[in-house]
Formats: structure tokens, sequence, C-alpha cells
């Protein structure tokens, strides 16, 4: 067991190496250039060419690729090329926001999905069914921005119960607050979240309710609540583990839109922002963090399984 | 495990493509009547102390210092915490921290008196030592200052040297009257804070901002708000509001709505969100002009050679029609004047008395037919989800096939669309859109028109202007330098190597709660000119 542990560690190295190469020279194939995203029309072509000079953006891209990996190596993740604060020091700094947001989302929708799943996988074809399957579709269908919108259109502009963005009233530094402005944008994501895992659960019922086990307590003369909620939910939790193991990634990548729209300070209107500059060491920074953060959490998903179900032993 | 691969590289094509949805601001909400704000007290006129005020803004500041500070928002914040040396408002100089400037007989040296008991918010003085110390680390080559540039005339830098605490001597190496608006964009950054660091762009000094204007530096959230508080010692008198904030809301939707329902006080408004705001009368709704002119741009070096020609650039100008274009773009003539000169409104020696294309799709036929072209085929560059951009090139594309020539757009993402737009070398678009803010003094257009120009993306070259704008840099006196200017204009306009649409203006929502509009002064890119005017009534 704990060599096997050992031995997934050691392949996330080559995978992230594949994912850095991947991800820096798809940059530099971008049409665009950073220099420009600073520079004034007013400044001399040899001022221009100097600035690049002097942040080696002159060089070739496989060298400057070298150059990145060798910092890298050493715990150094570079300095953004907009702003020139250092790139880690800007994720680590955005890292709460995100993960606290995303963890409540994640966690709302989860508890949400599993009551509505198996529901709807009980009931299937019936209205109930047909309740949460529209919905579902809803969720699917609508945008979350415009979602957002609406919500802040409600909730903050007509009824003011809310506040409309940001994640502090400016000045208070208060657990409370800071909840207080979450619950808008938490809602939204985890409805996005919700109706692909309610269709998860859903047909993950539907096929456990087809078991032997299933029929054997009814013979015992179990009541359907019982057997949905006792047992059945018991083996649909496990794919929700897979769920929480594929999340670990969205945790730290946060959400782009959403946070956009709320003005939410995490890392994905960071990300944002840094790929409209083509600011590569800070694109270069968030993606190595949440690959990192999704082969973690696959692997803690794995390694939970063969707990959670002794018939799956871990195998490479 | 091979499946969960797909999701890497998910993550990777995420990144990368999310700038092609950026923009993406559709959907507004019908907002019908929106709450009314909960204070709306007389007006007495006489300015209260206290309060706070919140401004808008769209992005992160990237960099607190003066020296380096290129994009809107940064501009903006500096202007609240760096005082400038001083400010020129339609031809007329208001003194900041300086207390004159005063050029020398020959013109080569200017005396720059400062204003005594100046301090840095940390209560250091502020002397001399700051401005020459200001001026070296622009024209440092290490420091990567982005207004270096400005400081070197004819490929020899500028020097500043101190006469005594309060007395700095600036030495031109030739005369140069656009000199002073150099020193217009300079604020003194303070030399007891910077002066050992070996790169100020990286220093982290930079998060702590010390500066010498109405208000100091507070706290700043990253992503949140950056809050300041009034500097009591502001030499033009204690500031009337106790803090500004700025708050960071990137979604312009979302901005809207925070905007009316208090939770921002000022905010740039796009001319279609007008009525909306309007509607609930709890806004100062102010358009005011950016010294911005909006153009089509000629690409003369294009690979299809068309546009080389004068003529055909002024029969394509002829095809298309001003107001038409502004009522497309910009909703209504209120917020966009007519433009004809490559000079906007604010700038010296601007005339729009110029030669003009304009409204004649008969000439522009006929212009075509003599200068022996048909079958022409333009590609117009686009920013993708511009939607001015988007109308207006449709507008174009109609309007020229009207005259025989088809316009192939192509729409690009904006980071792809500004490196071919500034790429001089760039031969694949005819057409496309643009904008500049060049500041009051004409020689800065000159690398725009002078056919060596770094910024002459038309490719425009005619021998006369060059020599025109060479002789307009040099000229001391006024008048002569004025003739010269206007000469410029007109032949430029007749040589169309752009066709000017619109001096474009800025509209401001101010909350009424606020006064002291006027005093402040609103001014392009930055708002107010000085914040420490404004009060909450």
């Amino acid at each position: 067991m704990r060599q096997l542990i050992v031995r997934r560690l050691l392949q996330t190295v080559p995978l992230l190496f594949f994912v850095s190469v991947v991800c820096f020279f798809m940059i530099k194939l971008a049409p665009g250039d950073p220099v420009l995203s600073f520079v004034t029309p007013n400044m001399h072509a040899e001022d221009i060419e100097r600035v690049r000079h002097n942040l080696g953006l002159d060089k070739p891209a496989y060298i400057q690729y070298f150059i990145w990996l060798k910092e890298l190596l050493q715990g150094n993740f570079g300095y953004s090329l907009t702003n020139h604060q250092p790139v880690l020091d800007q994720i680590l700094e955005r890292l709460p926001a995100t993960a606290g947001l995303m963890g409540s989302a994640i966690a709302l929708a989860v508890l949400l999905a599993i009551p509505l799943g198996l529901l709807a996988g009980a009931n299937r074809n019936r209205w109930v069914d047909k309740l949460i399957n529209f919905i579902s579709y809803i969720g699917i269908s609508v945008p979350l921005f415009w979602l957002a919108i609406l919500m802040i259109y409600l909730f903050a502009i007509k009824l003011h119960w809310l506040p409309s963005m940001g994640m502090r009233t400016i000045g208070v530094e208060s657990t409370a607050d800071v909840i207080k402005h979450g619950v808008l944008p938490c809602t939204v994501l985890a409805f996005g979240f919700l109706t692909s895992y309610v269709r998860y659960i859903r047909s993950s019922t539907i096929g456990q309710l087809k078991e032997e086990y299933v029929q054997i307590q009814y013979a015992f003369g179990a009541s359907k609540t019982t057997v949905l909620f006792r047992h059945v939910m018991k083996h649909v939790l496990l794919p929700v583990i897979t769920l929480l193991g594929m999340s670990m990634g969205d945790l730290v990548a946060g959400a782009i839109v959403t946070e956009t729209v709320f003005s939410w300070p995490g890392i994905g209107s960071l990300g944002m922002t840094a790929v409209r500059g083509m600011d590569y060491p800070v694109i270069m920074g968030i993606t190595l963090f949440s690959s990192l953060m999704l082969i973690i959490g696959n692997l803690a998903a794995d390694i939970l399984y063969s707990f959670v179900d002794p018939r799956i032993k871990l195998t490479r | 495990m091979r499946k969960r691969l797909t999701g890497f590289i998910g993550v990777i094509l995420l990144t990368l493509l999310v700038s092609a949805c950026s923009g993406g601001n559709n959907a507004a909400p019908a907002a019908s009547n929106a709450p009314a704000e909960s204070q709306q007290p007389a007006d007495n006129g006489a300015p209260k102390d206290g309060g706070n005020l919140i401004i808008g803004v769209a992005a992160d500041p990237v960099i607190l210092n003066p020296n380096y500070a290129g994009d809107r928002v940064s501009l903006t914040i500096d202007q609240a915490l760096y005082a400038p040396l001083f400010q020129v408002n339609n031809g007329k100089k208001t003194f900041y921290l300086a207390d004159s400037l005063t050029p020398s007989a020959d013109n080569l040296t200017y005396t720059l008196k400062l204003k005594s008991g100046l301090t840095w918010h940390d209560g250091e003085k502020l002397t001399a030592d700051d401005v020459v110390f200001t001026i070296n680390s622009i024209l440092d080559e290490k420091q990567n200052s982005l207004l270096r540039s400005n400081l070197i005339i004819g490929d020899k830098p500028i020097q500043a040297v101190k006469v005594d605490d309060l007395t700095v001597e600036f030495k031109l190496p030739q005369v140069a009257p656009a000199f002073e608006a150099t020193l217009v964009q300079i604020s003194p950054i303070p030399k007891h804070i910077f002066e050992n660091e070996a790169d100020i762009e990286k220093s982290p000094k930079n998060n702590t901002p010390v500066g010498s204007g109405p208000f100091k530096f507070k706290e700043y959230k990253t992503g949140e708000y950056l809050t300041l508080e009034r500097f009591d010692n502001y030499f033009g008198g204690k500031p009337h509001l106790d803090s500004v904030t700025y708050r960071i809301a990137k979604d312009t939707n979302s901005a809207n709505l925070a905007l009316q329902n208090g939770e921002i006080n000022v905010k740039y408004l796009d001319p279609q969100d007008v009525a909306t705001f309007q509607a609930t009368n709890n806004f100062e709704i102010l358009p005011y002009s950016e010294g911005r002119l909006a153009y089509l741009l000629f690409n003369a070096n294009s690979d299809r050679g068309a546009l080389a020609k004068k003529e055909v650039r002024e029969a394509l100008s002829l095809a298309l029609s001003r107001d038409e274009l502004i009522q497309t773009a910009y909703t209504s003539g209120d917020y966009a004047e007519p433009a004809k000169s490559f000079v906007t409104p604010d700038g010296l020696f601007f005339t729009n008395d110029v030669t003009s294309y304009d409204n004649d799709a008969a000439k522009a036929k006929e212009l075509l037919d003599k200068a022996g072209v048909s079958n022409l085929k333009l590609r117009f560059i686009t920013t993708s989800g511009n939607k001015v951009q988007e109308a207006v090139s449709l507008y174009v594309q109609q309007k020229l096939k009207a005259i025989g020539v088809d316009v192939e757009l192509q729409s690009v993402d904006a980071s792809a669309y500004s490196k071919r737009f500034t790429d001089k070398d760039a031969k694949d678009f005819e057409l496309a859109l643009a904008g500049y803010i060049m500041g009051y003094d004409p020689d800065a257009y000159r690398i725009l028109y002078s056919s060596t120009g770094n910024s002459n993306y038309s490719h425009y070259n005619n021998p006369e202007v060059d020599k025109l704008f060479e002789a307009g840099a040099g000229e001391a006196d006024t008048a002569k330098r004025g003739e010269i200017y206007k000469k410029a204009q007109e032949i430029v306009a007749e040589d169309a190597p752009i066709y000017p649409i619109a001096y474009t203006k800025t509209i401001v929502a101010v909350s009424k709660q606020y006064g002291g509009i006027e005093e402040a002064v609103l001014k392009p890119v930055v708002i107010f000119e000085d914040l420490s005017k404004i009060y909450l009534k």
C-alpha cells in the first residue's frame, strides 16, 4: 500500500512536467505579446526592446521555458510580467478566498445532490424524477453569469438582503461579514455543480436498485425509505468520493466567471487577468497548482475507495 | 487513469480559451426602478467634512508608482496618492507641488521652484532632492520606467540639477516646448524610500506607497478594494472626505447594479446605460471630453497595396458618414463630437477647420474609377466581443459595398488584435478601428504621423509633414509654432491616412450625495484631478 502511494506520487512528477510543457508552449503559440500589455505608445522602440530584454522575453521560447523550470526547481515561481510581484505570493494571497468559496459550494452541492439524486433514481420516470430532471436541465442550460446577475438583482437590489459584490464590507474584518458576502456566489456555484452531481447519483441509484441485496431487503420487509437511505445510499456514496477527488482541481483553480461577476478576490479572477495580459508566469503557476491538487485529489479518492470498499484493491 | 488525463488538458485549454469568452457582457437585466438612495439632504452649499467616497474601478491597480503606472486604474489611484508638479487644463497651468516653472531666455533651461513646507505622507520633507531622484530613476536604463522615452530629446536625455532645497534646474539638449507637457506626467517619488532599491519596479515598497497627494495609503485587499485616508498636511488644504475607496468590480453589469445599490458612488458609464441611471434621479451624469480621437485606420503598408494611393483613401472616406458612424458607435452625438483633425480639442493649436471627406458616395465611385481601382477587397480587423467595433465594422462593410468595395471582417481576440495592430510590418489587413489620447502638446503626435514615427501604424509618409513636426518641436515662438501645427493638421486631413470619426467623451456617474465636483475638475483617464475638493453633502 505504502509502496503504491509512493509510486503514484512519483508519477506526478513527469505528469506535471508534461502539463507545464504543454501549457507553456500553448501560451507561446497564442497570438499576442506580453510586452504590449504594458508599453505605452510614446515609448521609443529601443526602450521597448530594452524592457523585453530585461524581462528575458527576447530569448527563444524553449530557453525561456528552461529558465522558468530551473527557477521553479529552486522553489521560485517567478514574477508576474505585469505587476512584478512574486507569483507564489499572489496565488497564496488569493487561495483562501477561492478555497473557501469553492469548498462550501462543492459541499453544499453534494449535500443537496445526494437526497435529490436518490429520490430521482428511486422514482424513475415519475413526476418527482421529472421535476428534478427539469431543474437539472435548467442548471445545465442556464449560463451562470446570467443566473448570478439575476440573483444580485433580486437579493441585493430589490430585497436588500445581501450585498451585491465583494468579499467584505469595506474596512470590516469579520467571518460573519465574509459569509454574508459569500451566500450569493456560493449558491450560484453550487447550482452549477449540483446539476451534474444529481445526474451522476441518479444513474448510480438506478443501477444499485437492480442489485440483489435490494431485493433481499425488500423480501425481509424493509420499507422503501429504509432501503433507499440506509442501504442504497452507502453504495451511492462511493462515486461521490470520485466526484470530490475530481473537484480538488476546481478548489484551487477557482471559478472564473462567478468570481468575476461577484468581484470575489479569488484565483479565477487572477487567472483571467493573467490570460488577458499573456502573463505566463502567473498562468503557469495557477495551472501547475491546480493540476497538482487534481492529482492529489484523485490519489486520495483512490485510497479512500480501498478503505470504504474492500472489494476494490489498489493496483497499478 | 487515462481518462483523467483529458481532465488535465482540459485545465490547460480552459486557461487559454478564457480570453475568447471575455468581454461577453450580454443580457443586462431590465432595471426599471431602482430603490431610492437612503439619504437626500438639502444642499445648503457649504462643504462639510467627513465621509467616504467609493469609486468603482474595473481592475486591480498594476503598480502604485507613478514611474511605472501605465494602466487606467493605477493612474487613477496615483492621482490621489501622488501630487503632480503642475497640471494643464485648456492651456492654463494649475500648480500643485511646484510654485513656478520659468524657461530661460534661450529656452534651454527650465527652473522649477517647489512650494515650501511640503511633506511626504510619512512626515519627511519633500525637496528638490526627490525631484532630481525621480528624474534620474526614470532615466536609469535598469529601472524600466515607462516614462523614459519622454525625457529623451533628440537622442539626448534631459538633466535635472538641484540648485537649492526648493529649486531644480532642468537642462535640455535642445529647444523643446513640449517639455512642459512631459513634466505634467511626472509626479515625484520619495527618495528616502527608494534610494537603496536595486529594482524599484519589483520593490515591495510599492505595496505601501508613500506619496504627497491629498490622500494617503491605508489598506489594499487584492481583488476587493483599496482604501486611502485623508492626509491632513496636504499642501492644498485638508481634504474634505475622511477616506476614498477604490472598489474593484470587473464585471460591468454587476458593477452597475452595485452603483444603483449605493455600494459604489462613482463609476464610468457606457452610453447605453445612461438612461437607466438618469431615471433613478440619484446620480449626476457627467459626460466630459476625454481628449481622445476615435478613428478608422488605413494601413498603407498592406500587401494589397491599394491604400497607399491617396485617391483610394479619399474615396473610402467619402463613402462613410461621420454622423451615422457616431450614431452607430455612441448612440447619440451627446457623447462624441465629429472629428476632422488628428489633434484633439484639448490640444494646443487644435483646429477642426480642415479638409474633410464625408458622405459623398457618387464622388467616391468617381475617384475609384479615376484611380483605376476596381474589385477592391479589404480586410478589416476587429476585437471580438467589442460591441462598438462590431457595430461600426458592419456599418463600414455595408457603406463600402455601395461603392463596390468588398470588406472581409476578421474578428480576433484582444491580445491578437493589439499585436497585429501595433506590428509595424503587418501587411495582412487594411482597416482597423482604434483610438488615442496623446495629451495637450501636438509634438506628441509626431510618433503617429511622421514617416519614421514609432507608432505610425497607417504608414503615412509625407516629407512635408515630417519637416513641420521637426520644426514644431524646436520652435519656441508660440505664434509661429501654432502656424506650423495648423498647417500640419490641414495636410494630414487632406492626405487622409486615417478617417477621424469622433472626439469621444467619457461618461461618469456621481451619486448626488457628493459635491465639489466642479472644483475637483473632471480629467481624462483619472476622473478627478484633485480629490481633496470633493465633499459629502
